[in-house]
């Protein structure tokens, strides 16, 4: 018989005291995994509604209004440009994760026989780069309703198309294909030139002030406008978002003179503080949980060492020597370890599906995505994790009893 | 008695001048107070004493289970004062084999595992034939595959003396093995030692509280308060 065997049939010949060391471990290590899981999850669920605000920060010239309705009221003559070269500066701050430059103009429209009898009312030209303004407005879709049918964006080089916010489309009765007429004053002139663009696709409504804007290549609206190299907004999104990696990057930027640092005030006042607070509590909670774990393996394994104190007695007493029975102990409680880790995870994974269900039922989070995220590091850290707390808490009952001389083992186990 | 010429040879177990106090409080109880005695191979010697007098510790001294406070102790020729634990490991085992007065088998393992057990630890290999060619000298071959919860008081005694054997051990040390024992079974036990004895040319130490079984024993040694207080051979 090797120790192996040996150990496995004291396992198993005992059904019910393994049974409830196991359970003892597994409901530690199912306690903190699902913890942890909840709190990655919950981080990685809160990432995705960052994500989801599109840019978190701006940043434009002095003094340029931001809002839609400031622009409207001051008709464009507001607007202040930023050279390129900030731009070139700001894209390389280590901090930041996506970075898109917006172009931003005024244009007249006349005649267009829906609205009121004043000559001249106002469109919001954006011009963009497609791919990272959408990368960082993930959430805006071509509408699909009648007669959006077939939406697309525009190339990058395209010189005669545009893509319609979806009140703007809807105050015009535009369908995709069809044509859109727009008065552009170009720098350094006085009269407004007239151009036809085509409609190649109407957004989804968005409930934001992009529903009211006209969409266009930053290439276009610039020689439109005649600033060949100048930019409206910078918009960023920052690696890792927090309160404090806001007001640093607003610090670093603010320092040049031409520029305002404007962080969404919403995401500023409400979010950031909101996950940090919910992060420390959930982490707090988690620290609880993993010690409270930690000290349910020990006191499960340390007992059902303890409780063999006489056993261990005798088994010196007919040979054995120290380090044989520190590897009988060392292999029974790795088995159980093991055993309670992985029904642990199991528990945790089961546990968790199912509460997360309930909850879902019951409220609606908006969400897709799932609140706990049991990865395989956390699985692989709380088994290793069970594993080494388990030994060192058998290794200290099995020293003591080890140490004993064997009659005085055998009598304490009597 | 066996045989005189037996004097002669070397004894396996030597002691002399043995002693055990333990503390308690202010007040040294002499457990052992200076005991001397040898056991050769081929005798059987039982220790008898009232309760207290002593047998346990001495037979744990004798076992290199306990360590004495004073006195000379050689096993098989050799001197085991100021061994360490691992160095009396190896000196008990192959030479001592022990019986408990409550068995002690391992509760999880088979008969034939609980006899085997001693072999995992002195690294050799298992002989199924010689278990159960073991079992057989306690009577025990038809319950190889039983759990130790199977089987009667005796039984599991005589399992225990078998596990005692497995290791073809010199000497048999047993404290109160018919302890928890009933009379037919105590007796049995002790026929048993006989056997090995005349059989096996084994040396059996054993402490009764019962003088008729004492009686069966090559020699008689009857301890009180620690002391030897008399020795005398078989009528
Ligand atoms: N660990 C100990 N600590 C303190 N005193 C002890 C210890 N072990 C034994 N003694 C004392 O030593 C004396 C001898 O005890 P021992 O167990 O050797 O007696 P015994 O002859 O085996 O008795 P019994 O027939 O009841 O088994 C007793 O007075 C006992 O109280
Ligand atoms: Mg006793």
């Amino acid at each position: 018989m090797r120790f192996m065997a040996f150990a496995f049939k004291n396992l198993f010949r005992r059904p019910l005291r393994t049974g409830l060391t196991i359970t003892g471990v597994a409901l530690a290590v199912a306690v903190a995994v699902s913890l942890i899981g909840f709190n990655i999850g919950y981080r990685q669920s809160i990432d995705v509604s960052i994500d989801k605000l599109g840019f978190q920060v701006m940043i434009m010239a002095k003094g340029c209004p931001y809002e839609a309705a400031t622009m409207m009221l001051k008709g464009g003559t507001g607007l202040v440009y930023l050279p390129s070269s900030t731009y070139d500066k700001v894209r390389s701050d280590p901090d930041i994760s996506a970075i898109t430059p917006i172009f931003v103009g005024v244009a007249e429209k006349e005649g267009s026989g829906i609205s009121d009898e004043s000559a001249s009312s106002f469109a919001i030209i954006s011009g963009i780069e497609v791919e990272s303004f959408v990368s960082m407005k993930p959430w805006m879709t071509m509408s699909q309703s009648a007669g959006h049918q077939g939406g697309r964006w525009f190339a990058d080089e395209a010189t005669g198309e545009v893509v319609l916010g979806f009140e703007v489309a809807e105050y015009e009765q535009r369908k995709v294909g069809d044509s859109y007429y727009m008065s552009i004053t170009p720098y350094g002139q006085t009269e407004p030139v007239m151009s036809e663009f085509k409609v190649a696709g109407i957004l989804e409504r968005t409930g934001t002030q992009d529903d009211g804007t006209v969409f266009m290549p930053i290439g276009l609206a610039r020689s439109l406008f005649n600033r060949p190299t100048e930019l409206t907004i910078v918009g960023f999104k920052l690696k890792n978002f927090s309160g404090f990696a806001l007001r640093q990057f607003e610090q670093r930027w603010a320092q040049l003179p031409e520029v305002q640092v404007v962080g969404l005030q919403q995401v500023k006042t409400t979010l950031v503080s909101l996950v940090e607070t919910a992060q420390t509590m959930i982490a707090s909670v988690a620290v609880v949980a993993i010690i409270v774990a930690i000290i349910g393996v020990i006191n499960s394994i340390m007992m059902s060492v303890f409780e063999r104190t006489g056993e261990i007695g005798i088994m010196k007493a007919i040979g054995a020597s120290k380090s044989d029975i520190f590897q009988i102990i060392w292999l029974e409680t790795m088995a159980i370890c093991l055993g309670g880790g992985i029904g642990g995870i199991l528990l945790a994974l089961s546990g968790t599906s199912l509460v997360e269900k309930a909850i879902q039922s019951l409220i609606d989070f908006g969400t897709r995505g799932s609140m706990v995220a049991i990865t395989p590091q956390v699985m692989l850290v709380a088994l290793l994790g069970s594993a080494v707390v388990g030994c060192f808490a058998g290794l200290y009952p099995a020293w003591r009893a080890s140490s004993m001389r064997p009659v005085e083992a055998i009598r304490e186990g009597e | 008695m066996s045989n005189n010429t037996e004097t002669m040879v070397a004894p396996i177990i030597s002691a002399r001048g043995l002693k055990k106090h333990y503390q308690r409080g202010i007040e040294t109880i002499k457990a052992l107070d200076g005991v001397s005695l040898d056991i050769r191979a081929g005798e059987m010697v039982s220790i008898l004493g009232p309760s207290g007098s002593g047998k346990t510790t001495l037979i744990n001294l004798l076992s290199c289970l306990d360590a004495p406070d004073a006195g000379e102790l050689l096993i098989a020729g050799r001197s085991v004062s100021g061994l360490v634990e691992e160095e009396l490991v190896n000196v008990r085992q192959g030479v001592l084999g022990f019986v408990f007065q409550k068995f002690h088998l391992l509760p999880t393992l088979t008969v034939a595992e609980n006899v085997e057990l001693p072999l995992m630890f002195l690294r050799r290999a298992v002989d199924r034939e010689k278990t159960l060619e073991i079992l057989r000298q306690v009577d025990l071959e038809n319950r190889a595959g039983h759990l130790p919860k199977e089987l009667s008081g005796g039984q599991m005694q005589r399992v225990a003396i078998a596990r005692a054997l497995i290791t073809d051990s010199k000497v048999l040390i047993a404290d109160e093995p018919t302890g928890n024992l009933d009379k037919a079974n105590g007796e049995a036990v002790f026929a048993l030692f006989r056997r090995l004895v005349s059989e096996k040319n084994l040396a059996v130490i054993v402490t009764t509280h019962n003088l008729a079984l004492g009686g069966l024993a090559d020699r008689i040694i009857t301890l009180e308060d620690g002391l030897v207080i008399d020795e005398h051979l078989r009528q």
